[in-house]
């Protein structure tokens, strides 16, 4: 045996990617069956929305925990869509978490950029501020904002709600900003110095280079205006045209809470956009976050 | 003060002390003087509007009997906080804000931590699938899923009675959210399978600031999975964990949404929350109790800030013994 075998080194290179493919193989072997059992418990109230959306009325009742339609229908799209008006709750989603997330964007570069390659008069103090006022819970100041948006008689618009959502919220992404900003070589901005580029004009090279922190802002606005409930509850107390999705829908619920099927629709209606943004900014969001951290 | 403020200046990777070393005093052209003002206004204006003024105006508003309607001229000195004092439903709203912010944290963080790990492994397929998965609970409004979970634990029809009846698992359907001790518990749990995403995310970007080299010394040293675990990448993501966790204790206090939905703070007082009396008092009820709430508020602001800077305090001097013992 041992004369007719090779030599010692060579065996060993040729067993070691197989041991390491059958190592890969045995630890997926253990952990996609485990996961694929979380998964389906994890997903179960999505596929459970999603099947009652093509239930009858009197199915979403009597399924129990079956997720297949038997009968199929697809009316109650069109009922929540046009009947329940959910096409003027998606719009205004849409509008709220779209403006919203520009102005957080727009504000928080713009403030970051300053404080972080400037010195102003009162920079300590508004970094100081920003800093102590990061963690002020919504729930505590909604009340003087309900009443500040009513005396600018904004209460019942659109840009009421708006300036609500992304008034309060921001901090953070100032600082995640100034952080960035403040960490960009020096070399880049006595280069831009030195080919006479004025204020404007820096700032528009420097900006894209924050591209990390523009994708977390936006991915992380985006999402939290979409879900947002307590402001646009309160700022569209009765007014249904007003409401988004997230607070139409409790309501759709509570004046026709025996129509799961409808209100699935809808529900499924309203996380389709969402479900797109975060399949496709996935790599981003990681990234993003990351180099948010190393600033 | 400082305590959130040190934990974000580490989320932004330096020490507060440190901004404004390498200020570039001109850049170009020196318009800056005409383009400072520019910049911060945007902000400025709504920070002032929408968060400054706000938290003085919950003040002051605090000493008035208010209802939002009237002029503001019903002072009242302390009244409002001597009553929210005695008042029980504050303070069972209060126990269960901080026992739910509690055991949602205990619960989300570790089991976050596990999934990023699990879902950041080089040999694992179909990396992209699962992470979805895990991370779709949080695209559906908190407020909804609440809604979604009504039906899912409904005693009479809803899939769980269902499932556990026909199995035979159950011989009596239960209502998890109509009995006092489970409702609380229901709820935690229904809030980290919403949230969940969110802190794997921030686990897996935390994942991603451990150099690899450090992770092929250790395999180079003969170190196990465990090991490498244990003695390179915890130590390493520790500073960004105490931000994590902060993050994960201010949002747990603000839950709010899914409250509404699904217990509407009942049975009785079961699920009570502190943001949901405010809102109680100050929206839901003619006559509006601006002033009342707003003195709630007030107090609910101090009592978080003290237990969340209190975490913070707790997490330096464990780090600061622990440089100094050398572990």
């Amino acid at each position: 045996m041992a004369v007719l075998s090779p030599p010692t080194a060579a065996i060993e290179s040729l067993q070691r990617r197989p041991l390491r493919l059958r190592r890969t193989l045995r630890l997926n072997l253990i952990a996609i069956p485990l996961l694929l059992g979380v998964s389906f418990v994890w997903a179960y109230p999505f596929l459970w929305v999603v099947s009652t959306a093509f239930k009858t009325q009197l199915g979403a009742f009597t399924a129990g925990a079956s997720l297949v339609p038997s009968p199929l229908v697809t009316t109650n799209f069109v009922r929540a869509w046009v009947g329940a008006a959910f096409s003027d709750f998606f719009a205004n989603t849409v509008v709220y978490s779209v403006s919203s997330t520009l102005v957080e964007l727009t504000k928080s570069a713009m403030c970051g950029y300053v404080l972080a390659r400037y010195r102003f008069p009162g920079r300590d103090l508004l970094y100081k501020l920003i800093i102590a006022t990061i963690f002020v819970p919504v729930a505590s100041i909604i009340i003087p904002q309900f009443v500040l948006i009513q005396n600018l008689g904004l209460l019942h618009t659109r840009l009421g709600v708006v300036l609500a959502m992304s008034g309060g919220a921001g901090a953070l992404y100032v600082l995640l900003f100034a952080s960035y900003f403040e960490h960009l070589p020096q070399d880049l901005f006595d280069a831009a110095r030195v080919d006479g580029a004025d204020f404007i004009q820096t700032f528009r090279l420097m900006l894209p280079l924050a591209r990390p922190i523009i994708a977390v802002v936006v991915i992380f606005q985006f999402i939290h205006s979409w879900n947002d409930f307590n402001i646009p509850l309160v700022f569209t107390l009765g007014q249904p045209s007003l409401q988004n999705l997230a607070v139409g829908l409790q309501a759709f619920h509570g004046s026709h809470s025996l129509d799961w099927a409808g209100f699935a629709a809808g529900m499924t209606i309203s996380f389709i956009p969402v479900l797109i943004v975060f399949v496709a900014f996935q790599g981003y969001f990681v990234r993003g976050l990351s180099g948010a951290i190393k600033g | 003060m400082a305590d959130p403020g040190q934990a974000v200046a580490l989320a932004a990777g330096e020490p507060p002390g440190a901004t404004g070393h390498r200020i570039s005093f001109r850049v170009g052209r020196d318009d800056s003087r005409f383009w400072i003002p520019v910049f911060l206004l945007p902000f400025l204006a709504l920070y002032l509007g929408f968060t400054l003024w706000p938290l003085i105006a919950t003040v002051i508003y605090s000493f008035f009997d208010w209802d939002g309607a009237q002029p503001l001229n019903q002072f009242i000195g302390i009244d409002n906080y001597t009553r929210i004092l005695t008042d029980p439903l504050f303070w069972s709203a209060f126990r269960n804000t901080l026992l739910f912010a509690v055991l949602n944290t205990i619960i989300k963080l570790p089991l976050t931590l596990l999934a990023a790990v699990l879902l950041t492994r080089r040999w694992l397929l179909f990396k992209r699938f699962f992470r979805t998965v895990f991370f779709l609970p949080i695209i559906l409004p908190v407020a909804l899923s609440g809604l979604v979970f009504t039906y899912l634990l409904n005693p009479s029809n809803g899939a769980l009675n269902s499932f556990l009846l026909e199995h035979g698992l159950l011989k009596q359907p239960v209502d998890l959210l109509g009995h006092d001790n489970t409702a609380l518990l229901a709820v935690i749990l229904i809030s980290v399978w919403q949230i969940f995403g969110q802190y794997m995310l921030y686990w897996m970007a935390a994942l991603q600031q451990v150099p690899e080299e450090l992770y092929e010394a250790a395999d180079l040293d003969g170190a196990n999975e465990r090991q490498k675990m244990f003695h390179v990448t915890l130590p390493l993501i520790r500073p960004v964990a105490v931000i994590i966790t902060l993050l994960a204790l201010v949002n747990a206090l603000h839950v709010f949404g899914i409250i509404v939905t699904l217990t509407a703070g009942g049975p009785g007082r079961a699920t009570y929350v502190v943001s949901y009396f405010i809102y109680t008092e100050a929206f839901r009820e003619a006559p509006f109790k601006y002033g009342y709430a707003s003195a709630a508020a007030l107090i609910f602001a101090v009592l978080a800030f003290l237990f969340v800077s209190g975490q913070g305090l707790l997490a330096r001097r464990a780090e600061q013994l622990r440089r100094q013992y050398g572990v």
